[in-house]
């Protein structure tokens, strides 16, 4: 966990970036010193004399942070190599700024027993990327009726467990699920979406009404969510509501929390700012679950972020081959890719809210409610850290992402931030736009040349 | 879209587009020369993935007396059912020298998604609940010949309003020409907000916009929906949305009877009333081919656009 399968020695110097750990109340110009992968000390100013076996790295211009972590990716593997492999979508989080990513269990076959978890986490470990999380399955072929052996994954390695791609299906399942790992601290993952409404294909509104086009509407996220936080207050379970996209979602955690209910709750950078009318053109790449919804639904998450309602960002990366996210809208697949923008894009809906708040959301949020090593750059914690351009435009080019899922809904728009540095365990996997690792081929993002960084 | 070769829905019309075809259609109908050498040579393809019968027989009609040659392309056990990418249908067809498609589908947005692929002119006869262009040009053309100018004019238009591509475009193209547009039925299936779809005023309560109307039109309660879960009870509807014919005693005198067709006599309207003086449901048959002849005409047919102005 702490880098030790990246870098045997992994002693590096990272010099002249300004450091922000808000679990430190860190802000001011410092070097990371890291030995053995991780964290040494954290020094004022630059060291006189670098050790002679490591490496001075100039981060001049950057900001540093704890390593962002995406709490929630859909990696594909196994069964739907084509959309994504672990190598690609790994690559791609660490293009994107992530030295970890947890990835959920609805693959084929579903992450359901301790022998795939184990397996994932393997396969994962030998691409020396980003820290790969395994999420479970709260029942068996997430068919929601079953509940899966939760404990035999929690003792593989599962850190979370949840049924995302759709809603448990049997309230009763998930209410036992939850009694039965009581006394686990890996917390349930709410997908929160109506069964019911299976075959909506946008958010049920204005836009959908004028095209005439199946919808589904935002109720079939809130009374899930208001279902799945009942069970949390019933059973005491610690719980987490995935990609928050309805404003009356965020009227129900402001009620959880008032009542002491332990809930947390996720927003991704795509609704955080795009909304249904964009589809008005029957743009089958913008379908995703839940749907982009309207102004009003991106401005109550934003403000719930700047509130500390919401405290998680999360990509809901869901890598799709290009043809399947072609017309018409009934015959594409729902979801984006999402590791490479997510950064920029995050930053770019809240450039009004506080940077640490940001940071937190990206880093030690997501650390605490994963129980996972990171989120801080305290010494003797691993060195994991992002780093950032907070003022390097950039132009998203999708046909420029590492991962194979090339759909976004940010395609051609322009950012502000930019992750600049990607290292785990010490270890530098991305900088200045540029992938390496062992078993991933080395990869330029940068879009022209004249974005390229002097070195 | 009318500023493209397709004819896909009238969210983007203006009223000179609908006046100019409307016109031109006039012009058909009233007998112009050579009439059937205007598109010879040109391959009208019907891709009909829906059950039609009027629609298509309308089309195919008019793009004979055109000239034109209409090949049903077969939908059933087509390739694109069996997972040919739109894309390469598209290609195919075209390499085979199609012209023109005419594509009815129960997806909204597919004729729109063939248009991207297809070089030559797509026409929606129907995209699920979303669109049916020639059928609201040939409602406005009814209605054009009815009271001449449409201002001030009201229409009417009753029953499942939500699940109604034909709503939508005749509604659309009669507020272009100035007329009043009521939607009028269930709350179930009337649009969220008002004004309904930026132009309608909405209306649950059919006996109270009865009276002031100068057209209305009933539509066919679309029962096979119910299963879904969408749909109010059925025999709600018949008794709360119906024609009866005390309700038709209600209207105004000139006022006229439309429905796009098939219609369920006794359940939407009355099937007294059919055939009475009132209806022009047949009228609204027989104009739907000049429409589709000027429509066809205007995307295919280059040189004879300049004498419709």
């Amino acid at each position: 966990m702490t880098g030790s399968n990246h870098d045997p020695r992994g002693n590096r110097d990272f010099v002249g970036a300004r450091v922000v750990d808000p679990k430190l109340g860190l802000d001011g110009i410092r070097t990371i010193v890291v030995r053995r992968g991780v964290v040494a000390a954290l020094l004022d100013g630059a060291p006189a004399a670098t050790d002679s076996d490591s490496e001075r790295i100039d981060c001049a211009g950057m900001v540093l942070c704890p390593g962002f972590i995406d709490p929630h990716v859909h990696l594909r593997e196994p069964g739907d190599s084509y959309k994504e492999t672990l190598a690609t979508g790994l690559a791609a989080a660490a293009a994107g700024g992530f030295t970890a990513v947890a990835a959920m269990p609805n693959t084929k076959p579903p992450l359901d027993n301790a022998a795939r978890i184990e397996t994932l986490r393997a396969e994962a470990a030998r691409l020396r990327g980003p820290h790969c999380y395994a999420i479970g399955a709260i029942t068996i072929d997430r068919a929601g009726t079953e509940i899966a052996p939760l404990r035999a994954m929690a003792a593989a390695g599962a850190v979370a467990f949840s049924d995302d791609g759709s809603a448990t299906r049997s309230l009763k399942t998930l209410y036992n699920a939850a009694r039965y790992v009581l006394d686990l601290p890996q917390p349930f993952l709410s997908h929160c979406d109506d069964l019911s409404f299976d075959g909506g294909l946008m958010n049920e509104g204005d836009t959908s009404s004028l095209l005439g086009i199946a919808a589904t509407p935002a109720i079939s996220e809130t009374a899930i969510a208001a279902r799945d936080i009942m069970v949390a207050q019933a059973t005491g379970k610690e719980w987490h509501l995935c990609h928050v996209s309805s404003s009356q979602t965020v009227e129900l955690l402001r009620w959880a929390r008032a009542l002491g209910i332990r809930v947390t709750a996720e927003v991704t950078p795509h609704h955080l700012q795009c909304t249904e009318e964009a589809l008005a053109a029957f743009d089958a790449r913008l379908r995703v679950n839940p749907p982009l919804r309207t102004t009003a639904d991106t401005a109550a998450l934003r403000s719930a972020v700047a509130e500390g309602l919401i405290t998680i960002f999360a990509s809901d990366h869901a890598p799709h081959a290009d043809s399947e996210k072609e017309p018409p809208l009934s015959h594409a697949c729902v979801g984006f890719s999402g590791l490479e923008v997510a950064v920029g894009a995050t930053f770019h809906a809240l450039h009004n809210v506080e940077l640490s708040i940001l940071i937190k959301n990206f880093s030690s949020n997501p650390a605490a409610l994963l129980g996972v090593p990171g989120g801080s750059l305290e010494p003797g914690s691993p060195a994991d850290i992002t780093g950032l351009y907070l003022q390097r435009p950039w132009t998203v080019d999708p046909q420029r992402f590492v991962s194979k899922g090339h759909v976004t809904p940010f395609a051609g728009m322009t950012f502000a931030v930019r992750p600049a540095l990607t290292v785990v365990g010490g270890v530098v996997l991305m900088r200045d736009g540029v992938v390496q690792s062992v078993d991933m081929k080395t990869v330029d993002t940068r879009s022209t040349a004249t974005e390229k960084m002097p070195s | 879209m009318t500023k493209t070769k397709h004819l896909l829905d009238l969210d983007d019309a203006d009223r000179p587009f609908i006046e100019a075809l409307i016109t031109r259609a006039r012009q058909f109908k009233a007998g112009l020369p050579n009439e059937n050498i205007r598109l010879r040579g040109k391959i009208v393809l019907g891709m009909f993935f829906e059950a039609s019968t009027r629609t298509t027989t309308s089309f195919a009609v008019a793009a004979s007396r055109l000239g034109a040659t209409w090949i049903d392309f077969k939908t059933e056990g087509s390739s694109l059912v069996k997972g040919e990418s739109l894309e390469d249908t598209m290609r195919t067809v075209r390499a085979i020298g199609a012209d023109a498609i005419v594509v009815r589908h129960a997806e909204a947005g597919f004729p729109h998604a063939l248009a991207r692929y297809f070089e030559g002119a797509v026409f929606n006869a129907g995209d699920g609940a979303h669109a049916h262009p020639t059928q609201g040009l040939l409602d406005a053309m009814t209605l054009v010949e009815e009271f001449g100018d449409l201002a001030g004019r009201k229409l009417l238009i009753c029953g499942d309003i939500s699940h109604s591509r034909v709503a939508r475009s005749s509604g659309r193209a009669a507020w272009l020409l100035g007329a009043s547009v009521t939607l009028c039925g269930p709350p179930l299936l009337l649009p969220p907000s008002v004004p309904g779809w930026g132009f309608a005023h909405i209306s649950a309560d059919m006996d109270a916009v009865l009276p002031s109307a100068d057209a209305v039109m009933l539509l066919r309660i679309q029962r096979e929906r119910a299963a879904g879960g969408d749909m109010p009870p059925y025999a709600d509807l018949a008794t709360s949305y119906g024609l009866s014919l005390s309700r038709a005693a209600t209207l105004k005198p000139h006022c006229i009877i439309m429905h796009p067709g098939p219609v369920n006599r006794d359940v939407e309207i009355d099937g007294s009333l059919v055939r009475s003086e009132r209806s022009r449901i047949e009228r609204q048959v027989e104009n739907g081919v000049f429409i589709r002849m000027a429509a066809l005409e205007k995307s295919l047919g280059s040189p004879t656009r300049e004498r419709v102005a």
